[in-house]
Order: structure tokens, then sequence, then C-alpha cells
């Protein structure tokens, strides 16, 4: 147990010195990446993109879609049951996002110029429309998590004027992330061509938006079930079956929409008649991430019952696999034959990912320990107060 | 609401659009002014030669360089020191009638004589032989190995101006005691088998000539069908012979069969020298110090094995490695080794007579000049007379010149000497020309050379100033003849003890059966590897 | 006026002259074992602006033959790369080179994936690493003077013009003699180019890239983009108002729950 005062603690365990070890390693790598350069990576002329963009920018941003998703139900539809879930969620992505900024300082080769965009506008580019909503967005987020931290550290006041600030937040929140989570697909709709067709559509910020909204929620389900254990706080069997259904039903959407596709481009043919790695890693990707979660799903939905815990979180992590294999397919399965080499990511590259990884745990549980993150339902603390004062921008809390 | 939304989308798309880019505009001018300037663009921080310069892409005088493949025998570049001046192409086309001669597209080869004028000529020695130092170097150590060399006639004038001397300098004696010093078990001289090439080359002329005077076409001396063709080529100059082979294929059967006087002396050492001094074959690395870079490329060529198949092993070349004279001086600098300090010493036995005839192999006019002088004692059987030991009109350094002798019981014996690629192709068209048109021959014997000057400006010997000046080679030339006239005690091939002496115990008479398989060649038609252009 | 240049595959040696003129123009290292500039490894790089790659191809009589195929970046029309770039690092300039400016350039490579050709290659070893790629000699241009690889080569494998110039000259060319193929590589790929090729020889033999798409690339993105200030708009409105909606039903407190219509459309 760590104690900084008497307020804001932190509980040592054996996986909690792990995740610093390996968040120690991560920052002693980044400063020596800052010095030498991209050579410590196995990216070559070839792999210009690999490990990390898959993982620290592409699937943290996807992951990350709770936040928007979670808020947008809360707030924007007015969905009250599934309040419990929207703070860790805000806070999860608020972490995702600051660790995506990481992430891609890291990648970037010329990391110190890292606010040129700001003033130099290459607005011609996705990658350019990506920036700056990420940009904007961690600071939307950053706002949305506000609350809670001022609240935590006794600022009520300044807590209270961004509680004020709710309902622009979200919606501006909302509009970004649908921008920068379509254009990461966009992104490589200008690899068309070299991109293997299995992937590469014109539809592919379509696929990617509505893969994040429906990974979103899943990752907070998971989430919770893996903080509910920490935390002993109860299966929210309200919220969670409603996230499940919602995943279901997007879900459901994009599989439509990503299979109408593959027979407009005559791909899917091809996914049964040959075999190769590219077919192979498409199917994994289709049957795992859409095929069994939506089997699941519509059986269950079908008979009218909602999923308990085990299902629902058993989905979840099919939806997230799902995600994963795509982004990871998009990125370097569907790249390979253009590329003509082979790449694997070196240890370095690995162990940057690893320590992000881990330093984002850590962060987010010294949060969620200090700041009041997770109220189970009628709790009464001083918290009440703010939460409630949620309810004067509009949206009453129970 | 939606739909009042969506029209106010459309007809806001356009001014959005307008606004992102105005916004655009104006962050990059912030950017060019203030916060963050666009800098420079990459590149152009470095220099072009200053014929590049010019506005558009007007002709200029020296364009580009020579193509080498980077698997050439005999040469090879540096791009570091590049410096695109354009002088190899200057001497590949100007001089050796070369680059520029084929048509493009190229077929299957990167056309190249393997002169190695290109690299005398580079300034920054950019170009420059495959260096093969350090083979022979490994080679001395290997206790094992019994490791010979020959020096070429040109060499022993030129080494010196690599240890500051004048051109010309003679320096034979001096070159001797440092091969010796280096450790060189046999030092043999490449003037030996010049001499027993005037007696092949030479019987070889005879029997073409006399066939022509029988008026009739046949076998030589010992059923080879040996072309009768007049005139006969010289085939010493292996640039020359591949120039030949490239652009003058039909003429291949006036190339004289003999080797080359290294290949000679290789191809003897692994049988004649080994035989008599009892040494495995095997063992023997045969090397040789050449004014030249071609050597380099004869030394590779695959029918260079003679004493290998005589020896049962056709893997075993006759010359392992062929050094220039600049990898002669480096390797003596190598070895600590000052040339001109050194006490002279003779070259050693078996293969280390030579006259004077066949030093001045070196020059250009110098085979023939020897050839002449022996020749004259094959139709004869006497030595020619005091005024063929001095045989003016074939010496100097004019491009194409022109001789003709009376030599009694045969009549006039015309003869032409070229030396330089570009000069060949005079007397080699005229030649296509009256074949064409069934002329008689103007010549009997013609030399080529592939170099400017003969064998003394030869591709591989000491870089002097730029461009290689006609100073250089005549100092060097000059001092060839004074040793022909003034320290070789004889000035005749036939004369030569050691050459008769391999004649009577090993290779029975000139031209013969064995001399055949070991002293004589086959020529290759390159003309399918490029298209020659018409006339240029 | 927009400048173009007209590559006659035919016409190479293959001596790597120009290959030689670009390292000394760019002031780019040397690296014969690694990066080679000729030859049947010579690949560009980050110190490889243009190669000659050598390719053992058949001749119409049916004999192996060598052809050298001097590669570069091709300055395209609209250029993926420049469209791709964030801080608008890489440029078309009015005169026809793409160029990039190492200052702005954050280095997110995403150029490097952009471009159809593969000719953006990174500096992998250095700490600051630079985009680097061909920038057609563009202060060269900028004096009125040829690029520095077409002004030394000796056989006038390339021209140097006006593109309509070029292009007209291209077309007479392979319209008069059999010999070419009659493709001229770079007229119409990624939506036309500065560079441009004919060969006697098909392209896909010599290492180009035939599986280039004829659409200029960023067109592909501008048609999601342009939708974008749109969508932004429509999405903002729909949100705004269901939010308001939401809000004034939860104030007028009904007392039932609240049904909600399916929200995302
Ligand atoms: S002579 Fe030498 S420096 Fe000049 S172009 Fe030729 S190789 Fe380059
Ligand atoms: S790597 Fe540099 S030049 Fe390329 S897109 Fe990124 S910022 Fe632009
Ligand atoms: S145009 Fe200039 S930068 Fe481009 S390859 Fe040629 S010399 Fe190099
Ligand atoms: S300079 Fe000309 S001939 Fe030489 S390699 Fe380059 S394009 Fe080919």
């Amino acid at each position: 147990m760590i104690r900084i005062n008497s307020n804001i603690t932190f509980k040592m365990t054996g996986f909690r010195k792990l995740l610093m070890l390996f968040s120690g390693i991560f920052f002693v790598l980044v400063f020596y990446r800052f010095a030498v350069g991209l050579s410590i990576t196995n990216l070559s002329d070839a792999w210009p993109w690999g490990l990390w963009t898959v993982i620290d920018v592409k699937l943290g941003i996807a992951l990350a879609a709770g936040g928007f998703t979670t808020a947008g139900i809360y707030y924007v539809l007015g969905i009250k049951k599934i309040e419990s879930v929207v703070k860790p969620a805000i806070l999860t992505a608020w972490l995702g996002y600051c660790m995506v900024a990481l992430g891609l300082l890291v990648d970037l080769g010329r990391w110190y110029g890292f606010w040129h965009p700001i003033v130099s506008w290459g607005h011609h580019s996705v990658m350019f429309e990506l920036y700056m909503c990420v940009l904007l967005y961690t600071i939307v987020l950053t706002a949305e998590f506000a609350p809670i931290f001022f609240d935590g550290i006794g600022f009520k006041r300044t807590a209270k004027f961004f509680v004020g600030l709710t309902g622009f937040l979200v919606i501006a929140g909302i509009v970004l992330s649908t921008m920068h989570q379509s254009s990461l697909g966009s992104m490589y709709v200008l690899m068309a061509g070299r991109l293997d067709q299995l992937w590469w559509t014109m539809a592919l910020p379509i696929l990617y938006f509505s893969s994040a909204v429906a990974v979103g929620p899943a990752v907070v389900t998971c989430e919770s079930a893996l903080s509910g254990k920490t935390y002993n706080h109860e299966w929210d069997n309200e919220a969670m079956p409603f996230l499940a259904k919602w995943s279901g039903y997007v879900l459901s959407f994009y599989f439509v929409v990503r299979i109408i596709d593959l027979i407009v481009r005559g791909q899917l043919g091809r996914l049964f008649t040959t075999f190769d790695a590219q077919t192979f890693m498409c199917l994994l990707e289709l049957i795992i991430g859409s095929v069994l979660p939506l089997f699941f799903f519509w059986s269950y939905n079908m008979s009218g019952k909602f999923m308990d815990k085990k299902m629902a979180v058993r989905n979840a992590i099919f939806i997230i696999l799902g995600v994963v294999l795509n982004r990871t397919n998009v990125v370097i399965t569907g790249m390979w034959k253009s590329a003509g080499t082979g790449y694997f990511p070196s240890t370095q590259e690995i162990l940057i990912t690893v320590g992000l990884t881990s330093f984002g745990i850590l962060v987010y549980l010294f949060i969620s320990e200090n700041f009041g993150v997770f109220t189970p339902h009628g709790a009464e603390d001083e918290d009440v107060s703010v939460r409630s004062g949620v309810g004067a921008s509009g949206v009453p809390t129970t | 609401m939606e739909k009042s939304n969506g029209k106010t989308g459309a007809v806001s798309r356009r001014t959005f659009l307008k606004g992102v880019t105005g916004a655009g505009l104006t962050g990059a001018a912030a950017a060019l002014t203030g916060c963050k300037s666009t800098g420079k663009p990459a590149g152009g921080t470095g220099w072009t030669p200053q014929q590049y310069n010019v506005p558009e892409n007007w002709p200029v005088q020296v364009r580009g360089r020579v193509p080498i493949d980077p698997e050439n025998p005999s040469i090879v570049r540096d791009d570091k020191k590049c410096i695109l001046c354009g002088q190899c192409i200057e001497a590949c086309n100007k001089v050796q009638s070369v680059q520029g001669y084929y048509e493009l597209p190229i077929k299957d080869d990167i056309t190249c004589v393997n002169c190695g004028q290109c690299s005398l000529w580079c300034p920054t020695a950019a170009i420059s032989e495959r260096d093969d130092v350090d083979k022979v170097i490994t080679a001395l150590k290997d206790k094992n190995l019994h490791v010979i060399v020959q020096t070429a006639p040109a060499t022993r004038v030129a080494v010196g101006e690599e240890f500051g001397l004048p051109p010309g300098s003679i320096i034979e004696g001096k070159m001797v005691a440092a091969l010796k010093k280096m450790g060189f078990h046999g030092v043999f001289d490449t003037n030996f088998t010049a001499d027993l090439t005037i007696m092949e080359e030479g019987t070889e002329l005879v029997t073409r000539v006399k066939n022509a005077l029988a008026g009739g076409h046949g076998g030589g001396e010992g059923g080879h069908h040996a072309p009768m063709a007049l005139p006969q080529f010289t085939s010493c100059s292996p640039g020359w012979v591949k120039f030949c082979e490239y652009f003058y294929p039909d003429l291949l059967e006036h190339m004289s069969t003999c080797k080359s006087p290294q290949q000679m002396l290789g191809a003897l050492a692994k049988t004649y020298y080994a035989k008599k001094k009892g040494i495995d074959p095997a063992k023997i690395v045969s090397v040789s110090i050449m004014p030249c870079t071609a050597k380099k490329f004869e030394a590779a060529r695959p029918e260079m094995n003679s004493a290998g198949i005589k020896n049962g092993n056709a893997k075993m070349i006759d010359v392992d490695y062929a050094l220039t004279t600049r990898e002669l001086a480096k390797m003596m600098k190598i070895f600590r080794i000052d040339l001109t300090t050194l006490k002279d010493q003779h070259y050693d036995n078996i293969m280390g007579e030579g006259t004077g005839a066949a030093v001045i192999f070196g020059t250009t006019g110098g085979v023939m000049e020897a050839a002449i002088r022996s020749g004259y004692f094959l139709l004869t059987g006497q030595n020619p007379p005091e005024l063929l030991f001095n045989l003016e009109p074939v010496r100097g350094l004019q491009g194409v010149k022109k001789a003709s002798l009376n030599v009694p019981g045969v009549g006039e014996l015309r003869v032409a000497i070229s030396h330089g690629l570009g000069n060949a192709r005079v007397l080699l068209d005229q030649l296509r020309e009256d074949k064409k048109n069934h002329r008689e021959p103007r010549f009997h014997f013609i030399e080529f050379m592939s170099c400017p000057g003969g064998c003394i400006g030869g591709g591989g010997q000491p870089r002097t100033a730029l461009p290689p000046s006609d100073a250089v080679r005549q100092a060097r030339l000059d001092s060839l003849y004074t040793m022909d006239a003034k320290m070789y005690k004889k000035r005749l091939s036939h004369e030569n003890k050691e050459v008769q002496q391999i004649y009577t115990e090993f290779l029975g008479k000139p031209n013969s059966e064995l001399a055949h398989q070991l002293l004589h060649t086959k020529y290759t038609d390159r003309g399918s590897q490029l298209t020659a252009k018409k006339k240029a | 006026m927009s400048k173009a240049v007209l590559v006659d595959v035919t016409k190479c040696y293959g001596c790597g002259a120009c290959t030689v003129a670009c390292k000394l123009w760019n002031g780019k290292e040397y690296d014969d074992a690694k990066k080679p500039t000729v030859g049947e490894k010579a690949q560009l790089t980050d110190i490889n602006w243009t190669v000659v790659s050598k390719h053992k191809v058949t001749d119409a009589s049916g004999k192996t033959v060598w052809r050298f195929a001097k590669k570069q970046c091709l300055h395209c029309e609209e250029p993926a790369c420049a469209s791709s770039c964030l801080v608008g690092a890489l440029r078309k300039t009015e005169e026809g080179p793409v160029v990039y400016y190492p200052d702005l350039c954050v280095g997110c490579r995403y150029c490097m994936i952009a471009c159809p050709f593969g000719i953006p290659k990174y500096e992998w070893d250095k700490s600051f690493p630079e985009v680097s790629k061909c920038q057609m000699c563009s202060s060269r241009l900028a004096k009125n003077e040829a690029p520095a690889c077409v002004s030394v080569c000796p056989n006038g494998v390339m021209k140097f013009g006006d593109s309509e110039q070029i292009l007209k000259e291209a077309r007479a060319t392979i319209a008069s003699d059999k010999r070419y193929i009659k493709h001229i590589y770079g007229e119409k790929e990624a939506g036309g180019t500065a560079w441009m090729y004919i060969s006697d020889q098909p392209f896909e033999k010599l290492g180009f890239k035939t599986a280039v798409k004829n659409q200029s690339l960023p067109e592909y993105t501008w048609k999601i983009i342009n939708k974008i200030p749109a969508a932004l708009v429509v999405w903002g409105g729909i949100l705004t108002g269901v939010y308001m909606i939401t809000n004034r039903r939860n104030a007028v407190k009904s007392s039932k729950n609240n049904e909600n219509k399916g929200g995302k459309s």
C-alpha cells in the first residue's frame, strides 16, 4: 500500500508490481527510442507501420469507443439504466486516448514536431482529420472527466462548471468520434490496389465506425466484469444486458454491410475457394468477431432472454477479438503481399506496447481507486451531490 | 428537424469547405510567417560538374560515363569517387571506338574490351583495375605453394614512375630484385615467351604466306586446319582480340592462333617448368605482371587452361593472377620495398632469357619489327640485314603505320601497324571492303595493339598527367628501343638460347602438335552479344 | 508550365551516371555493398533516390537480353503522398516536382503507406529521420535546368520538357517504332505522372508496379473527406435534436419510463 496522503492511496499487489516493472521499462525504452530513432524497431521501407500502429493507435482508439457510445446512450438517448457504466467508460476512454497520444508520439519519427499539424494544415489528409479529432476529442474527454477529477481533489465548484458543459461536450464528443473512428478506416482507402481486396473497400469508414460503436460497449462490459471482481461491486443487471443488446444490433449492421460489400466486390467466393494466409485470417476474423457473437446474440434475443453475465462477457470478448483481428488484418495481413517481405515486431517494439498498456492500467487503477469512479447504485457519499449535479444539465439522476 | 438539417447541410457544404480551406490557408500562412516556417525543401545541397549546369538540356561536349559490369574481370569503379567528368567516355569512345559503336538497346552483355584506358583517363581513379594484390600476397604466404611470376616488357620502363622516377626509367634488374625479395619462387621474363611467340607466329605467317604463294588453301603443318587467310593479325593484345571478336568476328580467320606471351608462359610453367623442376603443377601459382587490365580478362577466358587439360584437371588455369604494373607498385609498397635502392638481379633460368626483339613487344610496331627480323630468317634461312634492326617506318606514335620490304625469294612483304582501337577500324574496314570486292590483300601481316602506344601505354600502367600524354608514351617507348639496341646481347628471337632449348627438349619444333596444344588458341564470335553500328 | 521527363528504357546501358549525379547533387551517401544503385539488387532507399535496376528479359527473337530501368519518384499529377501528409510537408509544385519539406514533417510515415509506387523511403537509422525521395531536382527546375540525372545521361535515355510536348513525343515514338509496346507508363497510372516510360518490354517485367489504378488515389479519399463537413453538420444537428427531445421529455418528467426510438438513424 502506497499512501500519498489520507485520501490518496494505492494498493500494491504482485500483479501491480509487474505492471510497474513494465511501465518502468517502457519509460526507459521511450527515452532511448527518442534518442536513437526508430532503428530499435523492425520497421522498414516495406513496413513503415507495424505493431505500434495496430495496437497503440488503431486498436487503442477503437477500444476506447466505449466513452462516446455510452455517453451517447446515456445523455443523448437518455437511457438512464446504464448510468453505472458511464463514468468508468469515460475514464477508460480518456485514458485510452491519452495512451494513444503517447503511443503516437513514440511512433512519430520526428516526435518533437508533434505540434506541427496545428500550425501547418494538411487539410487533404485523413491523417490530419484524425489528428485534429483525436486532439479535440482528448480535450473533450478531459473536460468530461474533469468533474470526477476536481471532485476527487475537492474542487467542487470547478467540477460543477464542467458538469454544466456536459451536453455540449457529449455531442461534440460523438461528432468528433464519428469522424475519426471512420477516418481510421478511410486512411486505408488510399491503399487501393495494395490492400488485399478482402479488406479494401470504399465502405471502410462505415465498417470502422460501426465496429467501433459495437466494440465500445463490449469493452465496457469486460471492464465492468473485471473491476467488479477487483472492487467487489455488483454486476449491473440492467445496464449490462442493454449494452450486450446494443453491441448485438450494431454488430449485426456491421456484419451485413461487410458481407454485402464482399459480395458486391465479388470477394466472398474467394474466402471459400482459395486457401491462403489472407483468406484464413479473414475467415478467422469473421467467425470469431461476427458469426459467433451474432449467433449467441440472436439465439438469446429470439428466445426473448436476457444475457446473463457469463454470456454477455463471452460475447464481448468475441467482439473485441474480432476488432483486434480486423485491425491487425488491415494493417498487416492485408498488406503482406504488396509489401513483398514479412514483418514481425522487435522485442523493443513489443516491450513498449506492453509497457504502455501496463502504464495505462496502472493509471486506471489509481484513478478509479481514488476518485470514486465506481459508485454502485444508491451508495451514499459526497460524490452524489456532483452526480446529482449532472441532473442540472438536464439528465436527472436516480 | 432532420429534413431541414439535411438542407442546411447541402447549402452549407460549399461554404463549409470554403471555410475549411480558408482556415487551412490561414494556418499555412501562419505557419509560413510565424510559428512554423516551411523550411527548405530536401535535396539540392550538392553539386554537379559545370557542363551540366545549363538551362534546359543543351548538348554538351562530355556527358556521362562508360557502363561497367560489376562482374567485369578487369576493371571496377567506385561510385564515391566518380565526378561524372566524362573522361572515361572520351577514352572509350574517341580512342578505343567501343562505347557508342553499338546500337541500343544492348543485348546480354555490357560491351567492354577490358583495355582499361578509361582507368588511365579517370582523374580520380574511380575506375581502377580489379585488385588482386591480396590474393597474391596470400598465395605467397602459403608455404605449400610454389609461386612464380612473369613480367611483361613494358613494365620495366614504367614501374619506376610509381617511385618518383621519370617516365621511361629502365628498372628491369631492380624490379627482378624486388620480386625476389617479395618471395616469388621463380621470377621469369615474358620476353622469353615473346621470343617464343615470334617463333610460333612467324612460322604461322610463313605458312600462310607460302600457302598464298602456292595459290592454294590447305591445312597447316601438323594437320591442323589452321586458318590460311592473309593478312595475318597479331594476337598478343587481349583487348584487341576481344574487340575483333565483338566488332569484326567475320575477320577472325585472320587472327594468328598464337596465344599471347603471358598465356604461353602460363601454360609452360605448369607443364615444361613443372616437369623440369619436378614440381606438382597443382602447387604452382602463376602470377603475371602486366601493363594491361585486359590480361586479367584473358587469363580468365575459359579456354585458357591448356596446362590444366594436359595435366588432367580442366579447372586448373594457366595464369592464376594477372596484376597490373600499378598493382605491382602497390605490392612493393605493402612490402615496404623501395625499388630505387635495390641491386639489380637477373631473371631465373629456363624461362628468363629474352632478346631485344622481345622487349620491343612493349611498344607499337615492336611485334612487327621482331617478327620481321625472325621472319626474314625463317623465310630465307639468313639473318636479316642491318637495316631491319632499325626499322623506322614501323616505329613511333603515328596511329596507322605501313611498311614494305623485299624478302629474297618471296618478294614484297607488306605490313601495317595500328595502335589504339579507333585506328584499328581504319585497317579493318578497309580489309572488309577489299574482301567484299575480292581484292588482293593489301598486307601480309598487321600488328594491332589495343592501347595507344602499345603496351607501354596500357591500361594497367602508372597513371600519368591527364590526359595520358604522348610525351610519356614516347619516353617509355624510347627506353624499350634503347634496351633493344644497347642493353640486350641478342636482338633476334630465334637466337634465344632458352627458346632453342625448349624446342629441342619439349616442344619439338614451331607449330608442332604440342605447341598447338599449349601455345595456340581459338577465338569466340561475340557478334551476337551486341549490335554493332553499321558504320560510325 | 508543368515539366515532365520521358524515359526510354531501350536506350539505357546501365552506366549509373544518373544515380551518381543524383547523389552528387543531393549530397546523398554511397553504400555499394548494402544499397547498390545499379544492378539486379538495386533498390530505392533513403540514400538512393534513383536506381537503375537490371532485368533479364526475352527479346523478340527469344534470346535473353538485359534491360535497365531508371527508377525514381514518378511525381504524380495528383500525388497520394502529398494528399496524405497531415502537415503538408509534401507538396506538388507548379513545375511538376513533388517536393518534401523536412522541417514540417512529423514522421508519421503515412506518405510511405499512401504512395501507390512505394517511393518514399525512410532514414530508419537516424535519430531524427526524414522521409527520402527524389525531388525532381526542384531547385534546378526553378532555374530552368534539367534534373541532374537527366542532364548527365550519355545516351539521352531521358527527355525533359513541357509535359504536353513530352507526352506527344512519347506517343509519336511508340506509334512510329513497332518495337515499343503500346503503353506509356505514367500517362494514366495513378491519374498521370510527370515521369513517363516507354519500353520494348512489358513493364511488369521491368519491376514496375502495374497493378496501380488509373484513377488518382487522392480522389478516393477526397470522395470521403469532402462529405465530412456536411456529415458533421447533419450529424451534429440530429444529435442536438435528439438530445433536446430527450431532455424535454425528462423535464416533463413523465411518470412512465422513457421509451426510446432507435437513436442511431
Ligand atoms: S572518368 Fe572516372 S570520374 Fe570521370 S566519369 Fe568516368 S568514371 Fe567518373
Ligand atoms: S511522414 Fe512526414 S511527409 Fe510523410 S505524411 Fe507524415 S508528416 Fe507528411
Ligand atoms: S530528378 Fe534529381 S532528385 Fe530525382 S532522381 Fe533525378 S537527380 Fe535525383
Ligand atoms: S545515365 Fe542514362 S544510360 Fe546511364 S544508367 Fe542512367 S539512364 Fe542509363
